[in-house]
């Protein structure tokens, strides 16, 4: 069979960088482990409460070693609840350690949530029925908003939180 | 089919005027670069957050 020159050289640029794709993709799965963030964990949608992370008490952020901390967020229209703080009060901004080891577990009790962090690579969407979480390491200062990012409702647009990350 | 003139050989058929695939060769890697370009981009933007 003839091929143009060119033809050659488009042939084998497409066939390759579909390989380099396929293996930057084979990489990621399957050495590094990247899954979706609501990787098949189950819990009762509307019994939120049995499972141990996102009882009352447990909200929030935890943390759970050295430089480690997990955050346990149950969202609902159109809240993200971080649990209360020792006035009682709901907490509407959680606060993180630069570079400190980070897992953001989070679910909903009623409709398809987002969950982002902008300007991060925090992104989810939460399911009812499923645990999403996100394991990060946050190394930039500063504010930043928490957003819906899947229409839930009338409020959709007021369902917001704040995360501080401070240089420890 | 080329025309076989007196003394040359018929295999001689590919000397027929190749296509002229300039363009389309251009426009191929163009979009191959641009993809790969955006790529780097969205995973440059993934490691520096």
């Amino acid at each position: 069979m003839h091929l143009h020159r060119y033809e050659k050289i488009w042939l084998t640029f497409g066939i390759g960088s579909l390989l380099v794709f396929l293996i930057v993709l084979g990489v990621g799965a399957f050495y590094q482990g990247t899954q979706p963030p609501s990787c098949l964990v189950t819990l009762d949608p509307e019994n939120v409460q049995a499972h141990e992370s996102f009882k009352d008490e447990n909200l929030g952020v935890q943390q759970i070693g050295e430089n480690e901390y997990v955050v346990n967020i149950l969202a609902s229209a159109f809240n993200y609840n971080f649990g209360k703080d020792e006035a009682g009060v709901p907490v509407r901004k959680i606060r993180i350690p630069k570079g400190a080891n980070v897992i953001f577990q989070a679910t909903t009790t009623d409709v398809v949530h987002g969950f982002q962090i902008a300007g991060t690579n925090v992104n989810m969407m939460l399911e009812p029925g499923y645990i999403s979480d996100y394991e990060t390491t946050l190394n930039n200062v500063g504010e930043f908003t928490i957003v819906c990012n899947e229409y839930c409702g009338v409020g959709h647009h007021m369902m917001t939180a704040v995360l501080e990350v401070y240089e420890p | 089919m080329a025309k076989v003139l007196k003394g040359q050989q018929p295999s001689n058929a590919h000397d027929e005027k190749e296509p002229e695939l300039k363009g389309t060769f251009i426009s191929v890697m163009a979009i191959g670069v641009f993809i790969i370009v955006a790529w780097i981009g969205a995973f440059s933007l993934f490691l520096s957050r």
